[in-house]
């Protein structure tokens, strides 16, 4: 069987509005890839940067997966959340992106979206936090249910992904 | 010899330096490393764990500290999972003069044989409660991590607090020996990192 590593960080996160960031990650694959060491998935630390507005987190992420497909290339799932001065948890973006299909190094930058709520939800949001989030994310994480959903953007979460591929060449599988 | 028919570990010789750090606020910093690796890792030459000399800025460079600190370890392993972190802790002194620290951070050995630059962000963690923090403030006794190596475990990270402060720069220069043969397609890195760009530009905005 083909195996793939994925070695890296989830570094952190810029250009959300809300300050005290953390994220929940977990990594998707299709059902030919198996999980064979490695934490599929995760929640961060909870950053509150000192003086400029990108969150670190400095989350490692260390999976070895076995394949005997390539359907269903393993991509991670990021729901960015943050903590308001209460201790409430509200939803701040959710994103996608796939590993790179490439052997080496990567930086990934993904872009996140948070669904758009009505303009009462909007005010409701900015005066007392909160705001609209999906109550099961990972179809919509997907493309099979984004049909008629509302979303805006939100910031950016950035991901440093080293990807080592074994014995791919032999069964003919260039990446 | 195993290593002329098919080997069965591969040799990781990481040599480097910790160049410097940015700390905006701090001065007369040192610095401590460690290296956490997985199961199947053995170390097999060099250092494990080092510890700096204190340095301070200077009129030459105001708002760098540089420690100039060399990294030189070898390991071997069976399994790429588990792959070595260096993990860097940043102490310094604070207005009583008792040492405090002044950041985490941790980063993988570059996978890819070659000069590799990383810039790592450093964070300390914070109090939960309002009366630790008071009662912290008044002793000088900031929270640290008992084990600076749970910054490199992604268990239990969900519960920790922390505020970014600082970054570290690290230069590795990584040789491997034998992944081709056991079957890894290891290239050397062409692409540099263009999104750490963006992650790193918060140096400037301080």
């Amino acid at each position: 069987m083909a195996e793939l590593h994925v070695i890296g960080q989830i570094v952190g996160a810029s250009g959300f509005d809300e300050s005290s960031l953390f994220c929940k990650w977990d990594i998707h694959a299709g059902s030919a890839w198996k999980l064979l060491a490695g934490r599929r998935e995760g929640q961060t630390q909870v950053d509150d940067p000192q003086a400029d507005d990108v969150a670190y987190w400095c989350h490692p992420i260390d999976v070895h997966f076995a394949t005997k497909g390539l359907q269903g290339w393993p991509r991670l799932h990021l729901q960015v959340w943050h903590r308001d001065a209460f201790g409430r948890s509200a939803l701040a973006g959710y994103g996608f992106c796939a590993v790179p299909a490439r052997a080496g190094w990567h930086g990934v930058a993904c872009g996140t979206w948070r669904p758009r709520g009505g303009p009462r939800q909007r005010l409701a949001r900015r005066l007392l936090g909160g705001g609209p989030q999906l109550r099961r994310p990972g179809p919509a994480l997907g493309a099979a249910e984004r049909f008629r959903l509302r979303t805006e953007a939100a910031g950016t979460v950035h991901l440093q992904l080293a990807v080592l591929p074994r014995h791919f060449a032999r069964y003919g599988v260039q990446s | 010899m195993a290593a002329a028919g098919s080997p069965d570990v591969f040799l990781v010789a990481v040599s480097g330096q910790i160049e410097s750090g940015q700390f905006p606020g701090f001065d007369d910093l040192y610095c401590k490393f460690c290296f956490v690796y997985g199961q199947d890792w053995v170390p097999t030459a060099g250092l494990e764990e080092g510890i700096s000399q204190i340095t301070s800025k200077s009129d030459a460079a105001n708002s760098t500290l540089v420690w100039n600190f060399p990294i030189d370890i070898t390991f071997k392993s069976t399994n790429p999972s588990g792959w070595p972190q260096i993990v860097v802790s940043v102490y310094g002194p604070d207005f009583f003069g008792n040492d405090v620290v002044r950041g985490y951070g941790a980063v993988h050995v570059p996978i890819m044989p070659g000069r590799h630059m990383r810039t790592i962000p450093m964070f300390v963690p914070e109090s939960t409660s309002r009366l630790q923090k008071f009662t912290s403030w008044f002793t000088g006794r900031r929270p640290e991590f008992t084990d600076p190596r749970v910054v490199a475990q992604g268990e239990g990270r969900e519960v920790t607090r922390v505020r970014s402060q600082g970054f570290v720069t690290i230069s590795f220069n990584v040789v491997t020996k034998d992944m081709k043969k056991l079957g890894y397609e290891v290239t050397p890195s062409d692409m540099q990192n263009h999104s750490l760009v963006s992650v790193t530009e918060g140096i400037h905005n301080y």
